[in-house]
Order: structure tokens, then sequence, then C-alpha cells
């Protein structure tokens, strides 16, 4: 660390500054003030926007110096510069200035007003009197999309927006266009944008011509929102995120750094799928219990209607989007052999192979991914299930161009000049996928095959691998090719697994990234294989591991589960069995999605009462006896464990209209009630042995004090993780800035006496602008430090550019357990993989939907912003195929799938579908946008025809009406929160039924 | 033999020059074509050839007056088999003759395609390059059809291709027309233009002769400084030294344009003096005009005003005078011309032409072109003077990415030194009086003289409140 550092002089004052980033990067490190726009921590230099210029001098003899741009110049061992010097801060100024005259002055209207990194930046240089006289140019805007808004006459030309959404994230519907005092950023023509990540140029952009559009309909000013630390809820990355509410309705989410996980970016599921909280579809009120008072629910109306519950038999599901607490007080509440993750047999399989692989192998962090060197994706399309991870990856690409620009001294942060000596040079990117994704464009060589075929690849791969101790390459080729014909690989194939073996074996840093989007445990194991394979031989550098589960916290469900749990399908049959005496079924946060609906209607008549906790309507919820509305995750506490095993804790934004709660507080009500049965793991524990029922004293109050429950009565818990004691004596983090206006004037309309603010003792934030600075906290609630408005002030809590956070604890890890795998059920037998291979005969058709970024998680699909989004259907098959049934590339067909079993149809389904032609896609593999239903998952027979016009206009009708009811929900939802910005309906009150 | 020498000595560069008919492939050869590339790729290694242009003292002509050999010498050379090496090294020559005021180039390109060709050979072979690009002005659509045609012809008779003249050394040129920007003169926007890219300049380093045309090591050359090369490397290095004893090596095609009586191109001796190009060969200011300033090498250049007449033309002396040498195209101001407009006109030019990449050409340049506008106009105040003053700072070298913005202000700063007086005159009566009639605003207080031109003249009037 100290390696590298220098001592420079910087007016006159010694400093030790990093020679690895620029001198602009080592004066912000030193908190320090120097205004910039082109640069970016993350993006690097190309010295555009002038505007950090400083004065370099030879020496200390040296008076009259020499103006610099601090982000082009390398720190060098006792180098004297100055940031005061006159003539740098006058040309500050100046380009300020200049910059201004063509600058708008419509700051009030502004949606980045308040946190406008130009208004900051002005100020910083000290401009404040114009002196151009001239009129300002004019632009057109553009219609980016529901997620985007545009205003480019606000635009200062720093060319971050195209360095971020072009040659950061790979974006392809977005550029730079004209010239001199007249460069347009934007699209060719009006559109959605169609990158992942178009919601960063809200971040990005220094001022306002990017926008949160979301945000901006129903706008607040930063200094009025109430934050608080919490972690996406929509995938299984783990990003940290600031969520900002007012007036009871969540607003917006940005981006939280943190050095390991999303650094300085979110993709636009994370950043625009909040939406769920406020919508529509949101479960307010409970049913199934008869409420005493009309005002408000009590506990004695819960207990009363829970009564003849008690002691009695309960299935649990809990699910992936759960918290980690909720999960595991379900499972201890229900006991263990009662217990279910709410997944298929398939996918209890596959999770058996994920906690494996989980337990085996240590995932890498995403800034690690960024230092890798080759890196191989196996059937997962993360640029949509993961797409922070995609990004990542896309910048572990540049490895290759950085190393060659550095053989000629041109250091990393040198962006444009990396980029000119390195030229189209990427580290290779291997897919072996079941579908396009976004990545093909930088990937060496993309290779599309069904699940069962990725499988045989693999296993081939092992095999060369484990029979390779030669390094010549046409012995090599040799090998393979015996190898390839034992498994009826075809030349490509071949050709593919040679080429991935020869980057392998160059390869200093391997990555191996799959997933479990496929539900294919067959492909995991043998990824299994392949680490095995790996780590037994010296010749090839073993990779790195990480397997992409679906949710935010998958992998913390996946540490809960013993050989005891239950698949749906053991579900089903276990309620279905009328001496198992079951009282019914609890389901937590969990929408038994991909069920049909004949398992729904199964599940719902098996099961004699059926209690439902979720925040969002669903199938089983109209269906349920008992539902209970639980908070989303801006509304509670908990931890979300990411797809490496780190558990984050989400902090409670704000607090829900009860009677509205965290899910583990109606679970701690029950557990009153029903009782708390006995964990298997207790049993086996030899000092816990007399332990039949964990016993529980008092209600929890507290996140801390159920964690305190837990830890001192179940035994699985101490390993996950401990209450770390709040100290009373620190004063608690403000949730709100100190700017924050008008708390005394909330109800006002009411009452002229300030309502108590809700007080809290969960954790160490209040719901207040009073409190400590965030300074002395990892966990942000929002970034914002003295001159530094915007969220580019993260630099002033960062250790040093881009490194950690000040203050910042050390990440949590949770033990992986293999306990799952441990169930015969789960276990992959040879004999069983082989009929697997079998059933899947080579002339069958696999048809594969693809992942959506905007639809793929279930909460982030209820935005009504993503749902204007709905792209109409589309069905990707190979020329032959077409050429077959004798269509083209963008006709509207009718295809018709059809499941057939020896001499029966089992099944059929039409679709109306708009035909892609893909290169490369083998016959036997099709993939569209469109799901099809759950008994047309494997053998498959497709037939294309031409659609009828009249099918066609039925079909756009639907479509359009969809849209159009997305459109009406979105302004539904706009409308009642701007009634309710009116009446406050905010209950002030802390957490909890019965507190008065 | 000498005899030929010496009198082709004083224009070799212009020697071959038909701009009605230029010079077939044969004709080009029978008149001593082809012979310096001869000399090259037959009699010697490229580093010797390297060794005779860095001797010969061979500047760039295109403005900057870099030595051209040196320039060569840090395109990196690789052993046969060396790992490291690029698939490809890349020359281009800068045919984007877009600086006002100089039509230099394009008397070489439509009058001797053949020459530029054989000097690209020699320059390509020297540097190791396969592939040679003449990035061309696209609005010379008349050197596109002559430049493609001679290549053709070199194509046929082996002096371009596989094995040239049954050496080892190939070379592929090809003619790319400019989608038409000024920047693009810049070497490395001309590069990023040539990859299809927007033409901004490049952020240096990685320099163009390390890492150039898509990554690869490449050398641009002005046609001019190309053109050289064939008779150097035919007539030698003390023939190429002996044409200019006193100055800097090689001949130099001077021009002039203005309200001169004879506007034209000259190749002349490194070094004629300014009275000798505007008197001796532009015949000197038009009747009834007398001399005010002229810019010595096109727009971009300080201006220089009669006592520096007698400078001779080479990069120093010039420098050593406050103005560069730039493309050596004289743009002659007359007594009867504003030099406010001319400026104004000329910074238009540039703010037009900016690439708006960085923050003080982008915006300064509008800035400075709407003051010199109000100026001009009549509407200008004394404060507008330090404002352009501290505007020729703002974007003075150093504090640009690239030289276009200090190219503008030069012009700029030295009129507002030489034609200060001007500058007041505009805002103290308020109008330009060299053209009362037209544009101006303040009619109150303007002398009576200008009240009546414009009462006389109401439709001009009426123009002037756009």
């Amino acid at each position: 660390m100290n390696e590298d550092k220098v001592t420079i002089f910087i007016d006159d004052q010694p400093y030790q500054v990093s020679t690895k980033d620029n001198l602009l990067a080592g004066v912000l490190s030193q908190k320090l003030n120097l205004p910039y726009f082109c640069w970016h921590p993350s993006m690097g230099s190309v010295g555009a926007c002038r505007q950090c210029a400083v004065m370099q001098f030879q020496d200390e003899t040296d008076q009259r110096g020499r103006m610099v741009m601090a982000c082009t110049t390398p720190v060098t061992d006792g180098m004297r510069i100055s940031i005061k010097h006159t003539e740098a801060s006058e040309f500050r100024e100046q380009v300020i200035a200049a910059m201004m005259t063509n600058h708008p002055h419509d700051c009030p209207v502004c949606a980045e007003g308040g946190e406008c990194h130009l208004q900051d930046m002005t100020v910083m240089t000290g401009h404040s009197v114009r002196e151009y006289q001239g009129s300002k140019r004019t632009f057109t805007n553009q219609y980016l999309g529901e997620l985007v808004g545009h205003e480019m006459n606000r635009c200062i030309t720093c060319y971050r927006c195209t360095r971020f959404y072009n040659d950061y994230a790979g974006g392809k519907d977005f550029g730079v266009y004209g010239s001199k005092n007249q460069v347009y950023f934007g699209r060719q023509s009006d559109g959605a944008l169609e990158s992942e990540f178009s919601g960063n140029l809200v971040e990005v952009c220094p001022t306002g011509v990017f926008t949160n559009k979301v945000f901006s309909s129903h706008y607040t000013r930063k200094w009025d929102l109430q934050s608080a630390p919490s972690i996406c809820s929509h995938c299984s990355v783990g990003c940290n995120v600031s969520i900002g509410e007012r007036y009871g309705s969540v607003r917006r989410v940005v981006n939280r750094y943190n050095a390991d996980i999303n650094g300085y970016f979110l993709c636009d599921r994370g950043r625009f799928g909040i939406g769920f909280v406020n919508g529509e579809q949101r479960i307010k009120q409970v049913k199934g219990i008869a409420q005493q008072s009309p005002l408000a629910l009590s506990k004695l109306d819960v207990a009363k209607a829970l009564s003849h519950f008690r002691q009695k038999s309960f299935i649990g599901i809990g699910s992936a989007r759960a918290s980690l607490e909720a999960n595991f007080y379900l499972k201890n509440i229900v006991g263990a052999e009662n217990f279910s993750p709410g997944y298929l047999d398939d996918e209890m399989k596959t999770a058996a192979q994920h906690a494996q692989l989980l337990a085996s192998n240590a995932a890498t962090s995403l800034t690690e991914i960024e230092g890798c060197d080759f890196i191989f994706v196996i059937g997962e399309d993360i640029t949509q299930t993961a797409p922070r991870m995609a990004l990542s990856v896309r910048q572990a690409l540049r490895n290759a161009a950085n190393a060659k620009a550095a053989k000629i001294g041109i250091p990393s942060w040198q962006d444009s000049a990396i980029r000119t000596a390195g030229g189209k040079l990427l580290s290779p990117l291997f897919l072996l996928q079941s579908t396009s994704t976004k990545l093909d464009d930088v990937a060496e060589q993309t290779l599309l095959l069904s699940v069962a075929d990725i499988s045989n690849c693999l296993a081939t791969l092992v095999k060369l691998i484990k029979s390779c101790v030669i390094e010549n390459t046409s012995d090599v080729k040799q090998q393979l090719a015996g190898l390839a014909e034992q498994g009826q690989l075809s030349a490509v194939e071949q050709e593919f697994i040679f080429s991935v073996y020869q980057g392998l074996h160059k390869a200093k840093q391997p990555l191996i990234i799959s997933g479990t989007s496929l539900v294919c445990a067959k492909m995991l194991s043998q990824i299994d294989s392949l680490m095995q394979v790996f780590k037994k031989q010296s010749k090839l550098k073993t990779p790195a591991l990480i397997i992409v589960p679906p949710s935010s916290n998958s992998v913390g469900l996946l540490s809960i589960l013993d050989e005891q749990s239950l698949s749906i399908e053991q579900v089903l049959s276990q309620l279905g069995e009328k001496s198992n005496r079951y009282q019914g079924l609890i389901l937590l946060e969990q929408a038994l999605e991909k069920l049909s609906e004949n398992q729904v209607r199964q599940l719902r008549d098996s099961s004699e009462t059926l209690i439902v906790l979720d925040h969002t309507q669903h199938r089983l919820s109209t269906l349920a006896d008992i539902v209970l509305p639980v908070a989303a995750v801006s509304e509670g506490d908990g931890h979300y464990v990411n797809y490496q095993g780190q558990a984050q804790q989400f902090f409670q934004v704000h607090a829900p209209v009860l009677p509205i709660q965290e899910s583990w507080r109606w679970l701690d009500i029950i557990a009153d009630i029903i009782g708390i049965k006995a964990t298997c793991a207790a049993s086996e524990n030899q000092t816990v042995h007399t332990t039949t029922a964990a016993v529980k004293k008092r209600s929890c109050d507290s996140l801390m004090q159920l964690q305190q429950f837990f830890s001192n009565s179940l035994v699985q818990w101490p390993d996950l993780i401990t209450a770390e004691s709040i100290n009373p004596d620190d004063k608690a983090i403000a949730r709100m800035p100190h700017r924050a206006s008008g708390r005394t004037a909330q109800m006002a309309n009411f009452s002229v006496h300030e309502a108590k603010t809700i007080q809290k003792i969960d954790d160490e934030y209040t719901f207040s602008m009073e409190g400590q600075s965030v300074i002395n906290s990892a966990d942000m609630p929002f970034t914002w430090a003295p001159g530094w408005n915007s969220n580019q002030s993260i630099g002033q809590f960062q250790v040093q550019i881009n490194g950690g956070l000040i203050a910042q604890k050390s990440a949590l890890f949770i033990p992986m357990s293999r306990a799952i795998t441990n169930n015969i059920c789960w276990q992959l037998t040879q004999a069983h993989s082989g009929n697997v291979n079998d059933s899947q005969s080579l002339s069958a058709l696999t048809y594969v939907q693809q992942e959506s970024l905007y639809f793929g998680e279930w909460q982030a699909a209820h935005t009504p912003e993503f749902q204007m989004l709905e792209p109409s259907n589309q069905l990707s098959i190979n020329v032959e195929t077409a050429e077959k049934f004798g269509v083209k590339k963008g006709q509207w067909c009718k295809v018709v799938f059809s499941a057939t079993n020896e001499k029966m149809q089992l099944a059929s389904q039409s679709v109306i579908s708009q035909i892609c032609i893909v290169e490369h896609l083998p016959s036997t593999l099709a993939f569209g946008n469109f799901s099809l239903c759950q008994s047309l998952n494997h053998q498959l027979e497709m037939a294309i025809s031409l659609a009828c016009d009249q099918e066609i206009t039925d079909y756009l009708g639907q479509y359009n009406e969809r849209l159009i009811a997305a459109k009406n929900s979105k302004d539904n939802v706009l409308e009642s929160l701007k009634l309710n910005d009116q009446t406050i309906p905010i209950r002030l009150m802390s957490g909890g039924l019965d507190d008065g | 033999m000498t005899e030929q020498i010496v009198n082709n000595s004083v224009k070799p560069l212009t020697q071959w020059v038909n701009l009605q008919q230029p010079l077939t492939f044969d004709d080009y050869c029978q008149s001593g074509g082809y012979q310096g590339a001869k000399v090259a790729l037959l009699q010697h290694q490229p580093k010797e050839v390297l060794e005779i242009v860095k001797n010969s003292g061979l500047k760039g002509r295109g403005g900057a007056g870099f030595p051209t050999g040196m320039k060569w010498s840090f395109v990196p050379m690789f052993d046969e088999g060396d790992e490291d090496a690029p698939d490809n090294k890349y020359l281009v020559a800068n045919a984007d003759e877009m600086e006002p005021g100089t039509f230099k180039d394009r008397l070489l390109l439509e009058g001797a395609p053949h020459q530029l060709i054989e000097a690209m050979i020699i320059a390509a072979y020297t540097i190791g390059a396969n592939k040679a690009y003449i990035f061309l002005r696209g609005e010379y659509h008349l050197a596109a059809r002559r430049l493609q045609q001679a290549i053709d012809e070199a194509y046929e008779n082996n002096w371009l291709g596989k094995n040239i003249q049954a050496t080892k050394y190939c070379l592929d040129l090809y003619v790319h027309s400019s989608a038409g920007r000024y920047i693009c003169g810049e070497e490395t926007a001309l590069i990023n233009a040539l990859e299809g890219k927007r033409a901004n300049p490049r952020a240096k380093p990685p320099f163009p002769q390390v890492s150039g045309l898509f990554g690869k090591p490449t050398i641009v050359n002005n046609v001019e400084t190309l053109c050289n090369l064939p008779h150097i490397l035919k007539n030698g290095i003390a023939w190429f030294q002996g044409i200019a004893p006193n100055s800097d090596a090689g001949s130099k095609i001077y021009g002039a344009c203005g309200r001169v009586k004879n506007p034209g191109l000259w190749e002349l001796p490194m070094g004629a003096t300014l009275r000798e190009v505007l008197y001796q060969h532009a015949g000197g200011m038009q009747e009834g005009l007398q001399f005010r300033g002229l810019l010595p090498g096109g727009a971009s250049t300080d201006f220089l005003v009669a006592e520096h007449l007698d400078t001779p033309m080479d990069y120093d002396s010039i420098a050593k005078v406050g103005s560069r040498l730039g493309t050596g195209g004289l743009i002659v101001l007359d007594d009867k011309n504003c030099p406010v407009a001319m400026v104004l006109n000329l910074l238009r030019f540039f703010a037009q032409e900016s690439c708006g990449w960085c923050t003080p050409c982008r915006d300064g340049t509008p800035w400075a072109v709407e003051v010199l506008t109000r100026i001009e106009h009549g509407q200008g105040k004394m404060a507008d003077l330090d404002t352009l003053a501290k505007l020729c700072d703002f974007m003075w070298i150093g504090k640009t990415h690239c030289a276009l913005a200090p190219g503008a202000v030069e012009p700029l700063r030295s009129a507002l030194k030489y034609f200060h007086d001007d500058f007041l005159q505009h805002i103290e009566h308020g109008c330009c009086d060299y053209n009362p009639a037209s544009l101006a605003k303040r009619i109150q207080v303007s002398k009576s003289k200008t009240k009546q031109s414009v009462s006389a003249n109401p439709t001009m009037a009426g123009q002037s409140y756009e």
C-alpha cells in the first residue's frame, strides 16, 4: 500500500499520494477541492473539459510554472503543484464561464437542482458574474423511454454520458452528434434506450441533461428525501443502494458506493424496479382477521384469529426474496422437516449442486472480476439476470488493451490513450449459451447449444483437461478429436472447446461464470467436475467460479436448507396425505409463479388454512384464508445474502403504514401462538440434546432483539449473523440531510402542533435530520459533503479515490452448508443423468425463454414503467428452420408448440410472434422472449406458419392494451401518490402493532 | 548531368507540375520520375533512407516545421519474427488542405500526382509500412480523380502492390476523400476520421508513430513534405541543402492571396523574404490600395506588418518576429478592408470548425465571435477589449487539447496589437468606418456623417437589427 505512495507538494504542503492514479485523483484523495467534469473515478481521464487545471513547478525556485490538467498528469515523486495559484484558479473560473455561455438558468425547474455537480463546481471556482452577452444555443430533446429524461440545453459537453454508455457499458444506440458548440448527445432518433445501464446516465451526467424520469414525475429535492442504506432486492449481486422516500412513498434509488460490489454503477432494474413499493398491487390490509377497533389492528385481533392454530403443524414455504431472518424464523416455526424453499424438484437438484459448488469454491467479487483475463460464461445470460456483473465482465475484457498500453508506458487511468493504443483488443470471453446475449459483441467465441448439449460439451472439456499432460497444440487437438467422438460432438463444438482450452492455457486469472437460470443440475455438476479436475492438476491455473442464482437472497435461503427441506412436489404430496394432519401452509413472500394453475389449485385445496405473508398481490394471495401485509425492502430491516455468500443488511427507509410490517414481525406473532418447532440441527448437536422446542420469552421489537433471540435459542443461527450491540452512547445517524425542510410543517393543514418523530430502536438511524455526521458510517443513508451536494461527493468518504470507504465494516460472509446435498432425492446419479440424456433425444426441440431485465424478477416486474417497455413476441430460429417453414426475418408468424409422448399429443400452445434469424443456432434449439406453459418444458415440436392479418391484429391489439393498461396504472399510481402528499397519512409511530 | 540538376534545383517540387494534364506514368518516368524511389528501394536499406532524410534537414511543410527524419525515427522497427511486431504500420499523406488562404498542396496533387505516389513509396518503405492512405480534402474532386488514375498506373507498372520492382517490399495505397472538417488536418484527428470515428484530436502520448491508425505505428506527413523525398533520394543531401544555403534546407512553395496584383503560388528557395514574395512575385498591392499587414502562413498565424517585410520566410526567422511560417501562404490585408471584420471572419471559421472536444476551444471561439460581432456592428464596449484579451489567454497553448484554438488566437491577438486603433474606433464611433453603411446601430451616439449615410440607406440599416 505504502510502496506506491510518494510525497508531492501541493501549495507547498507535503502530501502522500499514490503514483498508481493521476494527479487529480491524488488531490481529491487528500480531500482537497479541485473541480472536474470529464474525469470519472471509474472511467479515467480524457482531458476534455480542462476544468482541473493546476500549475506545476519544476522545483522550489520555479516561480512561473506551467499549467497542466491534473487528470492527465501522472504523480511523480517530489512534484510541486499549486491549486491556489492565480493563473490556474482564474483559468478554472473561465472554463466554467465558457461552459455557462450555453447553460440555461433553469435551476429552479431542474431535477438536478441542489445535487448538481455543475452547481457545485461553479461555486467552487468562484464564478458568479456572467460576462457573455450573446444568445444561447437551443436543442430539441428526445424521448428516451420511460426511465430517463432528456434536456440537452443543459449540456456542458463533458462527454461523460457517451463515455459511459458506449465505451464503458457497450451501448450501441447512443452517441455524439454534431460538432463545435453544437455537440448533441442522444440517440439517432427518439426511442427507449436499450442499454441495461441507461439509468447511470443520471448520475454520470454532471448536470440535468439526463434525469430520472420516474423521480421527476413525483419530484422532491434531495434535501427533502429521507434515506437509508439499502441493498438492491432485484438480483443476487447485492448492489448497495440508497433509497429515498418522502411522505410515505418511495421516490428513487441511487447508487451507494461499495468498492467490492457495485462501485459507482447500478443496472436499470435496480434503479427503477423499486416501483412495486408504491404499486397498485400492494397489499395494505390484513385479510381473514376480524378487527375489533375500526381504527387499527391490534395484536389481540391477530392472536384471536390464530388462536386455534396453537401447536398445530404447518408447512412453511420460504422464499429467495424474503430476508434471511424471516426465512430462518419460518423454518424454525414450522420445523425443518416442514420447510420448503418453494423450489420444484429440478430446482432442488440445482440448488443442491449450487450449495456444493458454493461451499467448495469461494466466489469472487465484482472488483475481482474486473481483474480477470479470461472469462467463460456457461448457460447464464448475466446481462439480464445479474446485469451489474455483466458490466464488470465488460471491464475485465479491457485488461488485454491495458496490458498492451502499459508496455508503451500508458497508465491504466489514461482512458482515451488506452483506447487508442489498445484498439479493439479484448481479453478472451467465451460464451456457451442457449440464447443470444448482450455480451456477444465482445465475446471471442459464442456457442449456442441446448442445455443437454452444454453439459455434454463440458463433460468433454473435463475429460480433455484430465487427460492433457501434453502441451503440444496438435496433440491436444488429437486428444480432443478422440474425446469428441465419444461425446458425439460436432466440429463446431470441438473447435470451441479447443479455443477455450487454449485460452485457459494462457490465462493468469481465469474465471468461470454460470448460473441456475436454466435449472440444469447436470450442467452444474459438470462444472463441479471441471473445478475438481482443475484442482488436481498444476498446468492450468484453476479458475475462480461464480454461480449466479436468481434472487437477492437465494444464497441466504440456500444456506438454511438441509436434507429435510421439501420441494413443491413433496409439499403437495405431504399435504395430500391425510395422515399427516397438517393445519395448512404458510407462504412467506412467495408467489410460486412457476407453478401451473393445476398445482396452485391442488395446493389450495389440500391445505386447510393458507396463510400468505406478502407485500404484493399474486394468485395465492387472492386464494388465501389469511393475508398478512408485509413490508417491502424499503420499509423494513433484514439481511440479504448475495451470490458470494456475503450478508448485507438493508435498513428501514421509512415506516410503513400499519398494519404493514416486516414479515419477521408477523412471524414473531405467529411464533407466540403456534410455537417454535425444534430444529433438526439441534438434536444432532450433543450439547443441546434436551432442547426440543426453543422457548421464546418475549416478543422481539427490533431486528437486533430478534437476532439476539436467534443466537440464544436456535442452533444454526450463531453461524450466520451475530447481533452487533448498539452502543447507547453513540448518537444515531440522521436519515434526513441537515437541510431537510418542512418536517415541522408536514401536518400543518391538520394541526399546528409538531408531530412526534418516529422513535426507532431498531438500528442506528433516526427518522430526523438530527443525528451524527454520516462520515463515521460505512452505511451512509445518503452521500453529501460540504461543497459536494451531488452523489460525486463520495470521493470525500473514500480512503482514497476508488478505495474503500472510511470506517468501512469488513464484509460478512455466512458459512455455506452442504446439508441439502445429503438428501438422496437431490443427488445426481450416473444412471439418472444418463436417463435425462436419453429422454432428451437429439431430434427433439428445446425452447428457451430469454431472460429479461425488466420482467426477470417478480417484484421489479410490477413497475409500471417497465411494463410500458414490454417488447412484443419474438422467436429466434436458425436459417434452416426458417426455410423449412418458409418464413423470413421480421415476419409475423403463428407458432404452434406441442409436446408429444410416444403416441399422443400431451399439450400444445400457439403463439403469435415475429421471427428473428440467428446464425449458428442449432436446429434443435429455439429461443424467444415469451414463456411457454409448464407442460411444454421439455420435448417439443414446433410448427411455424405465417399469421393471417386477423391474428396479427388481434395479437397487437392485446399487446397495445397491455401497454395502455401499464400507462394507466402509472398515471393512477402517480395521481394517488400526489393526492397522498396532500393528506400525509403517515402514522408517526414506531414499528409493531399494539404500540399505542 | 550537373547542369540539369542545377536547372531543376530551383523548382524541384513544381518542375513536373502540369495543371492542364498531369504527366502520365510513362512521361513521368521519362522526365526522371521514380528514380528516387528506385534509389531507395534498390540501393538502400530502410535504415539508410532514414539516415539520408534525417541528414537532409527536411522539415515538415504542414506548418509545424518538425524535422521529418526525426519524426520517422520514432516509429518502432522490428526484426522478422518479433512477437511484439504489429501486423501492419501505416503511412498517411495529409492532403486535407483546409487552411484558409492556402492552396499549395492542391497544385502538387492536381499537377503531379505521380510525384506524391513516388514519395509515399519511399516514405512507406523507410518506416516499414505496407499500407498507405492519401487523406484528401473532400472538395478536391479533380485531385481525387487524378490521384486514383496515377495509383492505377503505378499498380500496373509494379510500383504499388506486391513485390514492388521485384523487391520483397509490398505497398497498397488508397485515396480517402475526407468528409470535410478543418480539424482533420490535425494528424490524430485525421487518424480518427480515417478509422471512421469522430474527428477529435487524440490525447498524446501515445504518439501516432507508436500507436496511430488502428492502434498501429503510423506516420502522417504533409503532401509538400513528402514530395521533397524523390528529389532528395535522387540528387542527394548536398544538392538539397544547396538549394537554400542560408536557410532551412530545400525549396518551399510560397503563395499569396488577398488584393494583390498577381495572387498565386511560387516555388522558391527556402528563406525568400516577405517583401520578395509580396512585391516580386505577387506584384504588390492592387491600384489604389495600401498594404496594412499580412498573415504569413495561413489563417492560424499572427499578423505581420510593414516593419516585418524584410523577414526571410523560414521557420526560425518568422518565429523571431512573433508569427509562424505555417504553410507559407500569405493572406494580405489592405487599407480599404476592415481588420476587425477580417478577424471576425477568421474567428467564425475557427468557431465553426472546432471539434467540440475541449471547453476553451468549443465555447471560447464562439464567445470571441460574439464579442467581435458586436464590435464590428458598432455595439462594442471598452470592456470587450479586455474580454478579448482574456479569451486570447484562455485559449492559448497548453490550455487546450490541440492547436486549433491557439491557432485561432494568433490572428486575433496580433490584430489587437497591430490594429488596436481600429478596434477603438469601432467602439467609439459605434460603427465600422470601413463600411459605415452596414450594420450601424448606435445611431444616436455616432457621428453625423454616419447618421446621414444610415438614413440614406434605410434597407441596409434595417438589416442590421437582425
